[in-house]
């Protein structure tokens, strides 16, 4: 079991592929996985150029979600609209640290890391930037790990809105902002999701192999 | 080492040599037997192949059941009532998507309903239905299929998020108004615990198996 690390067989030139689903390997030859039925692929299918579009997409509507209000408060016939920051920053101000560093780590640090480690993952797995596929590894399923917890200030405004319905006295609507960052959560999850971890190590062995490739030798 | 004799294999599928494929590097392995409790990692990139965990369809059928009775509580009490004066909000698991859905943000109340109510349904009650009969050697009709199914939905779970958003906003809340907990808010801490542990406890090889050598009989 423990064999020489370098060694240890890898699946494909094996014509061995393990189901998405139920995980049984497989000869791929067999196109469909025999004990739950769906269908055998060597590598998610068409991994690199659908995380990089849902990429560009959550690119794009990150800006919305952060310049757009997530809620509106009309307290006394007087309206604030707030923005993920602006109540952040209030939380600051109030004195409110943790919750602060909470909304603060879960609203604007975990999607930025997801689509920086996502585009770092994308160009390393091309070969663009030199890599550990080990520690590359670890970065792609930190961030599976911690996509969902952004939704928490979409949750916040679902929360407010429905408690904040005081008549005249207060009342909290939600803002065109909040479909933005919902839609950043769920396109960055989407995008992890179809990333696979499997084209890190195959851009590594390819590199091996041309370093191990001898030259021919000039001849003058 | 704590070994239950009883539990510590399961019918293997008919065929063989069983082999393992590391999610991370597709490094081939050979699936050994390991035992309960124990984990083992791949010779390549060292990402966990499989875990053996212990007693799974046991601990599966006892969390996912006593999850979907709380999801009745949760659905039927309220979590949180807040008074101003002489008026006074409720907030339950419903409520927070309809609220959304009649203010102007039915896109948001769908995802909130989805996240919060439809999938942790699906698993809960799709984890029972696969391995409550599982255990006794007998296979579901459908349930290859709805474990496939929460294999998909696993992911957009949210119930724990949902959670740290009602602490968040009862903290906000709590500056503007008085605030009384219900058994909703309580019945729903432990509806996340035992969906949690539920999860933690799906044994996806030891599952998967089962249902093979169950459909094959």
């Amino acid at each position: 079991m423990k064999a020489n690390t370098k060694q240890a067989p890898r699946g494909m030139p094996l014509g061995l592929v393990s189901c998405h689903v139920c995980d049984k390997v497989s000869p791929i030859s067999l196109q469909k996985c025999p004990r739950c039925g769906s269908e055998l692929h060597f590598r998610k299918q068409h991994s690199l150029t659908r995380t990089i579009a849902l990429l560009f997409a959550a690119a794009v509507m990150y800006v919305p979600a952060n310049l757009l209000p997530v809620m509106s408060i009309r307290e006394l016939g007087v309206l604030t609209e707030s923005t993920i920051v602006a109540g952040l920053i209030q939380f600051w101000q109030a004195g409110s640290y943790p919750i602060a560093i909470v909304i603060f780590t879960a609203s604007i640090l975990i999607p930025l890391f997801k689509i920086v480690a996502l585009i770092w993952l994308c160009a390393a797995a091309k070969g663009y930037v030199p890599h550990s596929s080990k520690m590359l590894g670890k970065v792609y399923w930190i961030t599976e790990l911690l996509g969902r917890w952004s939704m928490v200030d979409i949750f916040v405004v679902a929360i407010l809105v429905t408690m904040v319905q005081l008549g005249t006295y207060m009342r909290i609507t939600p803002g065109s902002g909040a479909l933005a960052f919902a839609s950043v959560v769920v396109l960055t999850m989407f995008a992890a999701m179809s990333f696979d971890p499997k084209l890190l190590w195959d851009q590594l062995e390819r590199e091996e192999t041309a370093k191990n490739t001898p030259l021919p030798p000039t001849k003058p | 080492m704590r070994t239950r004799l009883s539990i510590l294999t399961w019918p293997k599928p008919k065929g063989g040599p069983h082999y393992c494929i590391c999610h991370f590097c597709d490094t081939v392995h050979h699936a050994e037997q390991i035992p309960e409790g124990k984990s083992v990692s791949c010779v390549r990139c060292g990402a966990t192949l499989f875990q053996n965990r212990p007693a799974s369809l046991v601990r599966v059928t006892a969390f996912s059941l006593t999850a979907l009775l709380l999801m009745i509580v949760v659905h039927a009490a309220p979590f949180v009532q807040m008074k101003a004066g002489t008026l006074s909000t409720e907030l339950t698991l419903p409520s927070a998507a309809r609220a959304l859905i009649d203010e102007g943000a039915p896109l948001i109340g769908l995802g909130v309903a989805l996240f919060t109510i439809v999938t942790p349904l699906i698993l809960a009650g799709g984890l029972l239905y696969v391995c409550a009969p599982l255990m006794l050697g007998h296979i579901a009709p459908g349930a290859k299929f709805v474990t496939r199914l929460m294999h998909q939905t696993e992911p957009w779970n949210m119930i724990e998020v949902f959670l740290l958003g009602v602490l968040v906003s009862l903290l906000k809340l709590g500056k503007l108004a008085e605030l009384n907990f219900g058994l909703g808010f309580w019945a729903f801490a432990a509806l996340m615990i035992c969906m949690a542990a539920a999860v933690a406890a799906i044994d996806k090889r030891e599952l998967w198996d089962r249902l093979e050598v169950a459909a094959g009989k």
